[in-house]
């Protein structure tokens, strides 16, 4: 009937509009295959939980160097909430001494991270180990603030809250600590590397200079790390 | 044949008839209400129903013309179906395929950002720890330049001059030679003897031949010049990152900060 002398009319039109169609199938699809894979890409992946791992540790390290004794609870509540494990768990054990010490020494302690890097991660048991090299600086009542830079080694592990320090403890010095490297064993973490230790110590964080003029002849000056 | 079709066409001529004499509001509408569905139907069985309704056609409109209200709306549409229906099916499947490719190009488009995002971020670009080897290379090719240049005998001199000359490249040169200055002018009266250990080496980023890595170091210095202080040690830790290029295979350290100290 009419119905097939009507087909040879439409189908010019329709047959450039099909061809197009299918031209534009060819990048849709390729496109489509190419998000896919790079949504799945582990590599991708495996790198953006690097980089949360070590935003993660800068700001958890930052935290944990990081108080008021004007305001104690707010501050200590960040290093709580920055830590998981054991860490945290001696965190909250020792806070009622920690306060204590930090109203005594009234320190107001502060910390940038200068650079980091992720040195170990284990994106299925999240796991992960980070270097953080800290400025800190302690404001003490009567006095000029202290900078000093802190060489710190940390281990996180994944929490449904996201990366939190389980370990945070300072690179140790010299040849008789050149063994026991990492933060496996945070002989004194939190409170002890931080505020108070800054605070009440002066000096107790072992200096950490660059390879300048001042780490050669004049090192003497600087207090050794034991 | 279908009586639909039929009755169409008999009302149509009678509508016709009808309109002449003058406009009669009445009648019109009630034939135009019904035609409306009929029509319809017929053409959809009928193909040479088309062929026939023209001739009616124009009688059509000026006869909606006198219509008032709610009537006039109907000769519109009765008027639209039989010539806009084919066309419209004639149509519906271009411009199905036009919205197809216009649907396409658009998926192309975000899915083609969205994958570039995906692999050319920042952070995907960079190669520190997801591609193991290279991170391992520029750690151990970077903690022994350190080493290298960063110790110093006042015996052998020399050594850490060929080792800048084989490992510095750019701004690091300039660096490297006012860090070490006080060094060199010291070492001969002090008998001084720099060891620069590297503990510590976190590869930061790698970007094709170029990468930046953080080194912790102790450094020990021991003078044998004072007898009485002869083979005492002092010690010192240092942080700094690395910027380093690979030229030749080789890597070679082409800045040292120290995060302005």
């Amino acid at each position: 009937m009419s119905a097939s002398s009507r087909r040879p009319r439409r189908s010019p039109l329709v047959v450039v509009a099909g061809a197009t169609a299918a031209l534009a199938a060819v990048p849709a699809l390729w496109s489509g295959w190419s998000w896919y894979a790079a949504a799945h890409d582990d590599s991708a992946a495996y790198a953006r939980a690097r980089d949360q791992v070590l935003a993660a540790g800068e700001q958890a390290a930052q935290n944990m160097n990081t108080l008021d004794h004007r305001d104690l609870g707010p501050g200590l509540d960040l290093w709580e909430s920055s830590t998981t494990g054991e860490l945290h768990d001696q965190l909250v054990q020792g806070r009622a001494k920690f306060e204590g010490q930090v109203r005594q020494a009234r320190t107001v302690t502060s910390a940038k991270a200068l650079s980091g890097a992720v040195t170990e991660l284990d994106d299925r048991a999240g796991r992960a180990t980070v270097m953080i090299a800290l400025r800190i600086t302690v404001q003490v009542p009567d006095g000029a603030p202290a900078t000093k830079d802190s060489r710190m080694l940390g281990e996180l592990t994944r929490t449904p809250g996201g990366w939190k320090l389980s370990a945070l403890g300072q690179a140790p010095m010299g040849d008789s600590a050149a063994g026991g490297l990492p933060s496996g064993a945070p002989g004194q973490p939190g409170p002890a590397s931080s505020a108070a230790g800054q605070a009440a110590g002066g000096g107790s964080s072992r200096p950490a200079v660059p390879p300048s003029p001042s780490a050669g002849p004049s090192a003497p000056q600087q207090p050794a790390g034991h | 044949m279908s009586t639909t079709r039929h009755l169409v066409n008999r009302r149509r001529r009678l509508d016709a008839v009808g309109s002449r004499p003058g406009s009669r509001p009445g009648p019109v509408r009630e034939l135009e209400e019904h035609p409306v569905r009929e029509l319809e139907d017929g053409l959809e069985r009928t193909p040479d129903a088309p062929a026939r309704e023209r001739p009616a056609r124009p009688r059509l409109r000026p006869r909606g013309r006198p219509a008032v209200g709610t009537g006039e709306t109907a000769p519109k549409e009765s008027d639209a179906v039989p010539s806009a229906g084919p066309r419209r099916r004639r149509l519906l499947a271009p411009v199905a395929l036009a919205l197809l490719t216009v649907l396409l190009g658009g998926f192309a488009a975000v899915a083609g950002g969205a994958a570039a995002d995906l692999r050319s971020g920042p952070g995907v670009r960079n190669a520190a720890l997801t591609d193991a080897a290279r991170t391992n290379e520029v750690k151990g090719a970077v903690s022994q330049a350190v080493n290298a240049l960063f110790s110093y005998s006042y015996a052998d001199p020399a050594k850490s001059d060929e080792a800048a000359k084989r490992l510095l490249v750019g701004a690091a040169v300039q660096q490297y030679a006012g860090m070490l200055a006080e060094v060199r002018a010291q070492a001969p009266v002090q008998k001084l003897v720099l060891t620069t250990t590297v503990t510590g080496g976190g590869v930061e980023a790698i970007e094709g031949d170029r990468a930046r890595v953080l080194i912790y170091a102790d450094q020990r210095s021991t003078s044998t010049a004072d007898t009485a202080t002869a083979g005492d040690s002092t010690y010192a830790a240092a942080m700094f990152a690395v910027d380093a290029v690979r030229r030749g295979g080789v890597w070679q350290i082409a800045g040292i900060d120290t995060f302005d100290r």
